[in-house]
């Protein structure tokens, strides 16, 4: 069975493997050992409410195989965008250039550096073993951030956003960094790439021009990849699209990819969840739901079957409750799967 | 004789024939009688000081006395963008360092500029083929700065130039390829013939206003940034020994170089002097000069403004002799004063 919860120090090592298996890399999770571990602390600190991380939150949560105990995914929220620091994207916009004389009407796309994206919610993290996770728990996986962020509603902007991995090409480059950030950088991609793990994105981003860019100066196939989603986030983006996210106006300033947008409010999982009180059950029948339960300092999702009917009690049946660890009377919040 | 003179309204079949010799790239002598008549009649009001003296626009004619025949033009601008916009792009340089990462590169980035507005220009400048021969050119060209020496309020501090771009044989500019035509959806010439009979405000509606930085420009494009057409290089070479110099503008169709020089600067103007005209009795024919010995000679007069030339050994210590044929194209009597100056850089003085 398949069960979300809070990262915790024990699962480094899940952690670790699961990244080894990973195509692409993630940005948001650091390989090495120490700063993984550091980011565990910190969202471990983030779900306690410690003040020293307060309006810094970084959330991580993991998807757990209750019978095994092995890391099959991982999935965050990072509660503003930037950490702190800017979160620098380019807004994808339009000049017309129009002459009366001529009668022409030419539109112009630019490129603008902004950092207004910043403090919003953003997803990030979201990592699973492709073998071991169906669909039913990738779905899991990322939509129980939805369902925590609805029972924490006061701690979290509504507008959430996630950052789409743009194209590369097979050997790792990437068609927009190589006809823009590389003039001003001087190192490939990968490069640039990993020191903006190092040192950090936004340490990057600053060094960027801040002159807005004329898209039809860029190459071709730089054009061409602007907005798109590398092949493997599309199934990503598939869910987060049928959630009710849009691709917005903003890009990556370094790979060109798309930045995903939704209201809080107006997310599929939100919009559809409810609260109701536990009443376990040796066994129900019904359709698919993805149930959560917070608690103090943690919160816990998995996946049931259940009939949601009219009355505020819901039948749960007893390995979900186990799961959960709820007990008769408890909160729950639930969304159809 | 080669005499310089204002342009004037019966020129005007003959700059016409001049301008269809011309061909693309002469982007101020375009061959459109309503333009050219135009233009004439504008330099004929700033030539009799009607109107606004900042904006005016002189311009000359020189003429072949035994003909008549209109072999060239050449024009000032007292001062441009005074009437319209002025633009031309800043080849500038934006800095990327970082200590931490080692890295220091520098961008030429390209910044549209409205700089030059108000400075004079010397522009329009035209010679036919038949007389692109001995001094011909340099009295063209430089007769324009006597004109300021003898009326510097008239003009601006400093002067420019704006220098033909690098094109290919059928009129493209590789600069324009590689920018503006990602903008425009009009051809160079046509982009240039516009310019040319004074439509330009839709420069400014078409073009990219931000920085443009340099390296996103296809190599081709990168490459005629500030350089001049082959055909550009004497005259490049003839403001350069006058004192010009590249002033970090380039034209923002064709990408090439603007040369500037304060006006006391420029070699004609700091070495010019004055002399009395004396008016020699002896009409003989002069023998064939030698064009290191000539000196350009004006008759210092606005409204009719005349160059003729005349050879150094006829300076004397207050006084130049002229032949009586050169008197009478100058409109000048003995007496009057005239300005002189060697018409190549050379010895100072005469």
């Amino acid at each position: 069975m398949y069960r979300v919860r809070p990262a915790r120090h024990d699962d480094v090592p899940g952690i670790e493997r699961l990244l080894s298996q990973m195509e692409a890399r993630v940005s948001t999770l650091p390989e090495d050992r120490d700063r993984l571990a550091e980011k565990i602390e910190l969202s471990q600190r983030a779900f306690e409410r410690d003040p020293l991380v307060a309006g810094r939150e970084r959330l991580l949560f993991v998807l757990e195989e209750t019978e095994s105990g092995d890391i099959l995914g991982t999935s965050g929220i990072d509660r503003s965008a930037g950490n702190g620091t800017p979160f620098y994207n380019y807004r994808c916009d339009e000049l017309i250039h129009s002459s009366h004389q001529l009668d022409v009407n030419n539109t112009v796309p630019v490129l603008y550096m902004t950092h207004e994206l910043t403090g919003r919610s953003l997803l990030c993290s979201l990592t699973f073993d492709k073998n071991r996770v169906d669909q039913a728990g990738r779905e899991l996986l990322s939509r129980a951030r939805f369902l925590y962020m609805h029972l924490n509603a006061d701690r979290f902007d509504p507008r959430v956003i996630v950052e789409i991995q743009g194209v590369q090409t097979p050997d790792g480059q990437s068609p927009f960094w190589d006809s823009l950030g590389r003039h001003f950088f001087g190192m490939d991609f990968r490069e640039a790439d990993y020191y903006s793990h190092v040192k950090s994105k936004t340490f990057i981003a600053e060094l960027m021009p801040a002159h807005p860019i004329y898209v039809t100066l860029l190459s071709e196939y730089a054009q061409e990849v602007i907005g798109q989603p590398h092949p493997a986030a599309e199934a990503n983006c598939q869910l987060l699209h049928r959630e009710g996210f849009r691709i917005g106006k903003y890009i990556d300033i370094f790979d060109g990819g798309p930045t995903l947008e939704a209201e809080l409010a107006q997310i599929n999982t939100v919009k559809r969840a409810k609260l109701k009180q536990v009443k376990r059950a040796p066994h129900t029948m019904g359709l698919n739901y993805l149930v959560g339960v917070a608690r103090e300092n943690s919160f816990v999702a998995t996946l049931a079957k259940l009939t949601d009917g009219m009355g505020d009690v819901l039948r749960v049946p007893e390995t979900c409750a186990d799961t959960l660890n709820v007990s008769d009377g408890d909160d729950v919040v639930l969304s159809p799967l | 004789m080669m005499i310089i003179r204002p342009v004037r309204p019966a020129d005007l079949e003959g700059v016409l024939a001049l301008a269809e010799s011309a061909g693309v790239g002469v982007t101020t002598l375009p061959p459109n009688r309503e333009l050219l008549a135009r233009k004439i009649e504008v330099a004929r009001q700033a030539f009799h000081r009607e109107g606004e003296p900042r904006s005016a626009y002189y311009m000359f004619a020189l003429e072949d006395t035994e003909t008549g025949r209109v072999a060239g033009v050449s024009a000032v601008d007292a001062g441009v963008g005074l009437q319209d916009v002025w633009y031309n792009y800043r080849l500038s340089n934006t800095v990327h360092a970082s200590a931490e990462l080692g890295i220091h590169r520098q961008i030429p980035t390209l910044y549209l500029s409205n700089d030059m507005t108000g400075c004079s220009e010397v522009c329009t400048l035209f010679l036919h083929e038949d007389y692109r021969k001995g001094a011909n050119g340099r009295l063209l060209s430089l007769s324009r700065f006597l004109f300021m020496a003898d009326f510097r309020e008239m003009f601006s501090e400093k002067v420019f130039a704006e220098m033909r771009g690098v094109s290919d044989e059928n009129g493209l500019s590789p600069f324009w390829e590689g920018l503006g035509r990602k903008f425009f959806t009009v051809d160079f010439s046509y982009a240039d013939y516009l310019t040319g009979i004074g439509n330009k405000a839709f420069i400014a509606e078409l073009m990219p206003k931000h920085p443009i930085f340099v390296p996103f420009l296809p190599e081709s494009a990168q490459s005629v940034i500030g350089k001049v057409h082959e055909n550009t290089g004497p005259a490049l070479h003839m403001l350069h020994t006058e004192g010009f110099n590249f002033n970090g503008m380039v034209d923002i169709f064709d990408g090439g170089p603007l040369v500037e020089a304060f006006v006391h600067n420029v070699r004609t103007v700091r070495e010019s002097f004055k002399r009395y005209a004396l008016v020699s009795s002896d009409s003989s024919t002069p023998a064939a000069w030698n064009s290191d010995e000539l000196f350009m000679v004006s008759n210092r007069n606005f409204e009719d403004f005349r160059v003729a030339l005349v050879p150094g050994k006829s300076i004397k210590i207050d006084t130049v002799t002229l032949p009586p044929e050169a008197a009478k194209q100058l409109n000048v009597t003995s007496g009057d004063t005239v300005r002189l100056v060697r018409l190549k850089p050379g010895r100072k003085g005469k």
